[in-house]
């Protein structure tokens, strides 16, 4: 059989390598594009014959590497990582498109750190050994770095420092837990491995309470830092603000933190030595996040900055669903990722457009853009109604899943995440008022609506966001299947 | 005695002493022909060497032994002097003392690999003495360089002091047993734990080792002489003679004085995090780019010690193969300086610190071949995945953790994340900063060597099973049975 996992991770990373041997810009971009469509086929043909009613890891591949340490190279999909590696594939290669015309500087090194980000980012998804885990989580940081660093905003130095240094600490945290569980693990049975399956199975033979809870939270750590949840969120509004729109919307597909949470976290959480305190971690932050996340988002001037802090709020659903334990809360905090992705994938475009044509992002020095700008108004209206959680768009069945989900179980922290969303309708809805309606701002001289390429690229997702809003049961069946899995094992361990 | 069992060294003698004879009677421009020739030499030997793994054996009287720690690390530091002899054909080009840096170079490197075999304190001694001779000599090639003479200088006197130590920390170790021979001496270590002249012993023995493998505070000599001398020297002696310390210091203090664990293990640590600290504290804020892998070289001098607190198989096993994994990354950092040097070198012939960082501003486009391979130096040195310089760190922290010493982990993976500053600082002036400075091409022989290294660190980091296996055999020589 086809190792279609593999090709799927390499074909980005070799396609990365090729591009930047280009010289012009419409090789680069062809190249780019070739290889994420294929990716793209490749995920849709995977799609088709995937099995969403088992939540076991499919189309595997398992190798030996280094055996004398235990560490494979293994690699599966299941329900939790499916979809976000669908979500990468489809907004890839728009993004490409939406990329299409721009004038930029070396424009083969642009394109190739986006290969290189979704190489790394499908690789975290696929990777089934601790090792490989750890090697691509990492390998999502470079591209990343650099696309700020290089094509970022007047601050790019100062964010992709913090960016880098913030999450590169949090990693090595997090390799300390997969270090204390790959340690515990081989005292109990004589044999290394770093299998990620084989050790969360495990982690509940280790004796002592207190190494458990330690190597839990060093994991939670690396995770939420990478989501990002209050606290640790501080590098999020700089890197997201600063990055170029593309870097923008690969921030957005970075939803490895969540997804580390519902792979690795939640099938290790029962086990803990004290469930209970974790849970209640995890509902703090997540709704916390969302509350002081919606305030935060109020209170800023600059369109992006508010689209990013806006973006904090909304990972807090994520936090608190899986905070939530029940299968219902669970899928919909997986479902807010896949949703959350394709959302801000056009809030961030929309807002590197309205930069473009006006050379401004303050909100109010914007005004009246929808009559000069009518394709895009009609985007970021649908986008903005979907961010705020109007029903019959993807974001509100991941919202209202996530908080009728946890209220069984987490009532109180869902009445503070419920304070939310409020605030969270009013800062969109007076943003888009301000910045697209209304009286048109003459100072802003003439400017042009948005091209084809952009127009057909957002309108994809547009009409995505839609379309799983009245029908998620394409992703949220393998969801469902995998979180009743995991909410199985802790109503076994009486949770 | 089977004299192939020496075939490298002897191949290595005869290699340093053809070049010195041929050099006499050949005229300053046909020089280079001695550098080819050196590094086929070097070549042979490593082929000789790789081919032998897995022999066990003694010869000279049981004073030399060839097994898989002193040919693990022979190849270690028979890839160090590859580097060194290939980027040399370059840096000595025109000279006409050039027999002579190679000739050094080449008995430097047999003093190592007779160390990595020594079974015997005296012939450890005499080789440890045979490289350092001729690496003083190598710190002040440039004699007309005031920087070279001090650097060479402080590393001779600093030098000879820690060999004194050593010498008389030995005698203090034959006096209380009776024996020179390592494995005599750790069946006789009873003797040594019940004296009081073994406390002073090995009071002796770590100042004398700590000023060879550059532990604070023995650290002084280290970044005056890597930053002032020649940077192909200087990758020899971060690479290669800083690892023949480590060598002959697992011998001393693992094998033979294991008995007296109890009151090195805790100096070590202590040394060991006060190392990585300072190293990597004091490197952040260096404008030169030689000075800064001097402290670097420290910090990571302070990771390799971690082995000799924590004595696990895997421990040892992995500052072994962080050992080998370094010779690549910092011979390979040392030789783009070397090539940097040359180009700021050849466009102002009166530049006064060519290895400061605004030279390296821009280096992407001017140089960038030697910018990408210093890239991945840089990275490994952090230990970024899929480096050497990862999977080292992986192995060596990760035994730390399981031998139970989680603050020394901590104190070590947050040294770690101090140390991606400084060495993003490189990149970035390398690829952010802008300079209107034209491209230029870039020499040849320091390029190989660089590639050779980068392809050393990618391949050790991919493709790990080999090396990590030898790595663990190595360590099987010091402690046969585990502990």
């Amino acid at each position: 059989m086809l190792p279609i996992l593999s090709l799927i991770v390499l074909i980005p990373l070799i396609f990365a390598a090729l591009t930047l041997l280009t010289k012009t810009k419409e090789q680069a971009r062809s190249l780019a594009l070739v290889a994420t469509v294929s990716v793209l086929l490749l995920t849709v043909y995977m799609y088709f014959n995937f099995d969403s009613s088992i939540a076991d890891n499919q189309f595997e591949e398992l190798v030996q590497w280094v055996p004398s340490l235990g560490i494979t190279y293994h690699l599966g999909v299941d329900g939790i990582s499916m979809p976000l590696i669908l979500l990468n594939a489809i907004v890839l290669p728009l993004l490409v498109l939406f990329t299409w015309n721009d004038d930029r500087k070396s424009p083969n090194k642009f394109y190739a750190l986006i290969l290189a980000t979704e190489g790394a980012v499908i690789g975290v998804f696929t990777a089934l050994d601790f090792f490989l885990f750890y090697v691509f989580w990492e390998l999502t940081l470079i591209p990343l770095f650099f696309m700020v660093s290089i094509w970022g905003g007047p601050n790019k130095h100062h964010a992709s420092i913090k960016f880098f240094i913030y999450t590169h600490v949090a990693s090595l945290v997090m390799l300390l837990g997969i270090f204390g569980l790959y340690f515990a693990a081989w005292e109990n049975t004589g044999t290394p491995t770093l299998d990620i399956p084989i050790l969360i199975a495990q982690f509940q033979f280790i004796e002592s309470g207190i190494a458990k809870d330690m190597i839990f939270l060093a994991l939670l750590f690396g995770f939420i830092v990478k989501i990002p949840s209050f606290p640790f969120h501080s590098w999020l509004p700089d890197a997201y603000t600063e990055a170029p729109t593309a870097g923008s919307v690969l921030f957005v597909m970075l939803k490895i933190g969540g997804y580390g949470l519902f792979k690795i976290m939640l099938p290790m959480l029962p086990f803990t030595a004290s469930p209970n305190l974790m849970i209640t971690i995890m509902a703090v932050l997540g709704s916390v996040s969302i509350l002081y996340g919606a305030f935060l988002a109020l209170s800023q001037k600059d369109l992006k900055k508010m689209v990013a802090y806006s973006s904090v709020s909304h990972m807090g659903y994520v936090t608190l669903g899986a905070a939530g334990i029940v299968s219902l809360s669970v899928s919909g905090a997986m479902f807010q990722q896949f949703s959350h992705g394709l959302i801000m994938s056009i809030m961030f475009m929309s807002c590197g457009i309205i930069n473009n044509a006006t050379g401004t992002r303050i909100i109010n020095d914007l005004g009246g853009l929808a009559q000069k700008m009518p394709k895009l108004a009609v985007i970021m209206v649908v986008t903005f109604m979907a961010s705020l959680g109007l029903p019959g768009l993807s974001g509100f069945i991941a919202e209202v899943s996530v908080l009728a989900g946890a209220f069984v179980s987490l009532p109180a922290y869902v009445i503070i995440a419920l304070l939310a969303i409020v605030i969270t309708a009013a800062y969109h809805l007076w943003a888009l008022q301000r910045a697209m309606f209304g009286v048109y701002n003459e100072k802003l001289g003439t400017v042009a609506d948005i091209n084809s390429y952009q127009t057909i690229s957002m309108g994809i997702i547009v009409i995505l966001i839609l379309y799983f809003g009245l029908n998620p049961s394409p992703v949220l069946d393998m969801m469902l299947t995998n979180s009743e899995h995991i909410t199985s094992l802790m109503a076994v361990m009486g949770v | 005695m089977d004299l192939m069992l020496l075939a490298p060294e002897i191949t290595l003698a005869i290699t340093g002493l053809a070049v010195l004879l041929i050099g006499l009677f050949i005229p300053t421009d046909s020089k280079k022909i001695l550098g080819y020739l050196a590094s086929l030499g070097v070549i042979v030997s490593l082929f000789l060497t790789v081919s032998s793994l897995g022999t066990q054996a003694t010869v000279f009287n049981d004073t030399v032994s060839i097994d898989a720690l002193s040919q693990f690390f022979k190849i270690v530091f028979l890839v160090v002097a590859l580097l060194f002899t290939i980027s040399g054909i370059k840096y000595t080009e025109g000279n006409s003392h050039t027999e002579e840096f190679f000739t050094l170079g080449i008995f430097a490197t047999i003093g190592m690999m007779f160390v990595a075999s020594a079974n015997d304190l005296m012939v450890l001694f005499v080789a440890f003495e045979l490289a350092s001779l001729a690496t003083y000599a190598l710190a002040g090639f440039e004699k007309k360089n005031p920087k070279s003479l001090e650097a060479a200088m402080k590393y001779f006197i600093i030098g000879s002091l820690s060999a004194a130590l050593m010498l008389l920390g030995i005698s203090y170790v034959y006096g209380a047993t009776g024996t020179t021979s390592i494995p005599g001496i750790a069946a006789n270590a009873g003797l040594l734990v019940s004296s009081p002249m073994g406390l002073v012993a090995v009071v002796l023995l770590i100042a004398g080792f700590g000023f060879k493998i550059a532990l604070v505070p023995f650290h002084m000599w280290a970044p005056d002489t890597y930053q002032g001398a020649p940077s192909v020297v200087s990758a020899l002696l971060a690479a290669g003679s800083k690892k023949m310390g480590i060598v002959a210091a697992l011998k001393i203090f693992v094998v033979a004085l294991i008995a007296l664990k109890a009151e090195w293990q805790i100096a070590f640590a202590i040394l060991a995090v006060i190392t990585m600290t300072y190293g990597n504290i004091v490197a952040l804020n260096q404008t030169s780019v030689k000075r800064m892998l001097a402290y670097s070289s420290l910090a990571q001098a302070g990771y390799i010690t971690m082995a000799f607190v924590v004595l696990t198989p895997m421990a040892l096993g992995g500052g072994i193969f962080y050992a080998l994994s370094h010779g690549f990354m910092k011979a390979g950092a040392f030789i783009a300086t070397a090539a940097v040097a040359y180009m700021v070198l050849s466009e102002n012939k009166d530049s006064n610190d060519p290895d400061h960082i605004d030279n390296f501003r821009g280096l992407g486009r001017r140089m960038p071949v030697t910018a990408l391979c210093l890239t991945v130096f840089v990275f490994a040195l952090a230990g970024i995945p899929l480096t050497a310089g990862y999977m080292s760190k992986f192995i060596l922290f990760s035994s730390t953790i399981q031998a139970g010493f989680v603050w020394l982990a901590v104190i070590a993976i947050l040294n770690s994340a101090i140390s991606l500053y400084y060495y993003a600082k490189i990149v970035k002036y390398m690829y952010f900063l802008p300079t209107d400075s034209e491209k230029i091409s870039e020499p040849l022989p320091y390029t190989i060597a660089m590639v050779i290294a980068v392809i050393g660190v990618l391949v050790i980091g991919f493709w790990s099973e080999p090396f990590v296996y030898w790595a663990m055999e190595a360590a099987k020589v010091l402690i046969p049975g585990g502990f």
